[in-house]
């Protein structure tokens, strides 16, 4: 029971990872191109990526309670973990205050950029950080560990992406809706 | 040459116009010795207390206190327009980038050693004995917040609910260089000088400071002009 | 070449697109005056034009270059809504700031100068929180003209101005034109601008509707381009 817990907390913050990567390419050719669509590729796998780290969380939350009997022990990937989905929920606290779309697009596209660089910087410092503790399983993973956490992780990734499109498609739809808006106040 | 006397015009326009209201310095220095004033009701100030809690509790409230200043850093340039004026002046973007950091630089430096030895008396705590090391992590860690709080303060300027949204924003950003300047602080005003225990924290704050200041440098641009 | 070229410009806001391929030209010693209903889409060009933002699609050329290089800067002139000086400032102090900030042989000596052309070199000391309405416009005219642009970006200029700084931008601005400097600006009061301007373009729902020289029909009656190229 531990290990799938933690084997599902690993591959959600492993996928969450991944869609941290997609969303910075994305912002990063946003800024190139300007092209909307990689605005809302970058907004939907940062939410994507974001519900995926809040499961794994939850999911960090029991197994740290069956590892160690407290529901926070401030184990370093679980807290590495919290602290990245800190970062990139500022960059959606950050989306929701502008309202001109491209004003927004453009600002939240260097957050994520700010987002990306310092979330392995906080890992490495938490890692480094006197007080913190690994909890079991440490070092190596568990035996059996690999097709569970190679299984979950592609579980995942499938969820994550499907969520992803999903996302994108309602981002678009918002869009479109938006500049509907902004025509029908024009004079 | 140029380059750095259009900085230099930048931060003591800043300077000049701050030290002529002490409109962000005033607010900073009293909301600093209030919080400092504050954190010694909620625990008994020993020296065992404080030999654990000294750094996370000084940059807690320089943190706190350094907002106040760098949420004036731009938005001190709404009330005529002049963000416009000096957007179109013919200085790169991060001329004024880092005039402003400048600027800031030494308003919040200046507030946080006033506050220092306020927390000395406070607490009781010799705090000065390792003080050439604790120069070194207050301007390193000083530095890590005001980049990264005037780049933001710079994305957030337009926005209605600027004063929320910078703190929102820089916080989750300085964890790995507040978390380092804690612990080396710690560690420092404890008397203990940096040694193996805390070298891979300086290196931290080290690096936090050169990939953030590189980026700021390389996107203030975009975040000015789009 | 135009001293300022408009070459097929989108600006969008999201999908919305604010301003649909503008092309417009000023040439040298020419005033091009942007008229249209509020949220036409003037200010947005003109500060796309002024390099405050950047359009998606389309370039603006000021002397053949890009508007956000470094030596176009030194050649342009902005006066918008905002007098864009400091209130903690003197009027000499903020003078001397942007005289720095242009790199001007002598900051001081132009920032005195154009106290002495705008009527403000006895307040010169004063900070600016304390002057008078009027006297923080003609503070502004002179920010916007101290470093001698030979492209001068107007967003509204008449609006909010006494008579006095009236007096003072229209005797600038004709003799900005006289000596071969180009103007555009974007306004509401037709009359004073079409004083000035050469050439008239009409921008409706972010869309040039007419584009041409002001011609004497249009200067005796401002609503005559209204009426003749602007939609009902």
């Amino acid at each position: 029971m531990r290990d799938a817990l933690f084997s599902f907390f690993g591959s959600g913050a492993l996928v969450a990872m991944a869609a941290a990567v997609v969303a910075l390419v994305a912002s990063v050719v946003f800024l190139r191109t300007r092209n909307f669509l990689y605005d809302a590729l970058a907004l939907a796998s940062t939410e994507a990526g974001f519900v995926l780290l809040a499961a794994a969380l939850a999911a960090g939350v029991l197994w740290s309670h069956t590892a160690a009997g407290v529901w926070w022990a401030w184990d370093t990937r679980l807290t590495s973990a919290l602290v990245c989905g800190l970062v990139y929920a500022a960059y959606l606290m950050l989306r929701r205050a502008i309202e001109e779309p491209t004003e927004r697009a453009t600002s939240a596209a260097v957050v994520s950029v700010f987002a990306f660089l310092d979330a392995p910087l906080a890992s490495i410092a938490i890692a480094w950080w006197r007080a913190h503790r690994t909890l079991p399983p440490e070092g190596g993973p568990p035996p059996g560990w690999g097709a569970l956490a190679s299984g979950n992780a592609l579980a995942m990734l499938v969820l994550g992406a499907a969520l992803t499109v999903i996302l994108l498609r309602r981002e678009e739809r918002r869009r479109a809706q938006d500049a509907r808006r902004r025509a029908a106040l024009t004079l | 040459m140029g380059y750095f006397r259009q900085v230099a015009v930048v931060a003591f326009k800043d300077l000049r116009a701050e030290l002529r209201t002490k409109e962000a310095i005033n607010a900073s220095l009293a909301f600093s010795i209030v919080i400092l004033l504050l954190f010694s009701f909620a625990f008994d100030p020993s020296e065992d207390t404080m030999r654990e809690i000294s750094g996370g509790l000084l940059w807690i409230v320089f943190a706190f206190a350094g907002t106040l200043t760098l949420n004036r850093s731009f938005a001190r340039e709404l009330p005529n327009d002049c963000l416009d004026a000096l957007i179109a002046a013919p200085l790169p973007a991060s001329a004024l980038f880092l005039g402003k950091c400048l600027a800031n630089y030494a308003l919040v430096l200046a507030v946080e050693l006033v506050s220092l030895p306020v927390f000395g008396i406070f607490y009781n705590v010799r705090w000065a004995r390792q003080f050439p090391e604790l120069l070194l992590v207050l301007l390193l860690g000083t530095w890590a917040l005001t980049v990264i709080g005037t780049i933001f303060s710079a994305l957030t300027v337009n926005i209605k609910l600027r004063e929320v949204m910078l703190p929102m924003l820089t916080y989750p950003i300085l964890i790995p260089a507040l978390m380092s300047a804690m612990q080396l602080t710690t560690a420092l005003v404890g008397g203990t000088a940096i040694n193996s225990d805390t070298i891979d924290s300086l290196k931290m704050l080290i690096g936090f400071d050169i990939v953030f200041t590189a980026v700021s440098l390389a996107l203030v641009e975009t975040v000015l002009v789009g | 070449m135009s001293a300022v070229a408009v070459e097929g410009v989108w600006k969008f806001y999201g999908d919305y697109p604010a301003l649909r391929d503008v092309r417009l030209e000023a040439a040298p010693g020419s005033c091009l005056a942007l008229i249209g209903r509020n949220g036409a889409g003037k200010t947005t060009l003109l500060r796309i034009v002024a390099g405050f933002s950047k359009a998606q699609r389309g370039k603006i050329k000021i002397h053949g270059n890009d508007p956000r290089s470094t030596e176009t800067r030194r050649q342009l002139g902005f006066l918008g809504h905002g007098i864009a000086v400091y209130d903690e400032l003197s009027a000499l102090e903020n003078l001397t700031l942007y005289g720095k900030l242009y790199a001007l042989a002598d900051p001081r000596k132009s920032a005195l100068e154009w106290l002495e052309r705008t009527g403000l070199e006895r307040v010169r000391n004063g900070l600016v929180r304390e002057f008078s309405r009027g006297m923080r416009q003609r503070l502004a005219v002179a920010r916007a003209f101290l470093h001698e642009p030979s492209v001068l970006l107007l967003d509204e200029p008449f609006t909010a101005l006494d008579d006095r700084a009236i007096a003072v931008l229209q005797r600038l601005l004709r003799e900005a034109l006289a000596a071969g400097k180009t103007i555009v600006m974007s306004t509401h009061q037709l009359r004073e601008a079409l004083e000035l301007a050469t050439h008239v373009a009409l921008i409706s729902r972010g869309q040039l509707a007419f584009h041409g020289q002001c011609t004497p029909e249009m200067a005796a009656d401002p609503g005559y381009i209204y009426a003749q190229y602007g939609e009902v």
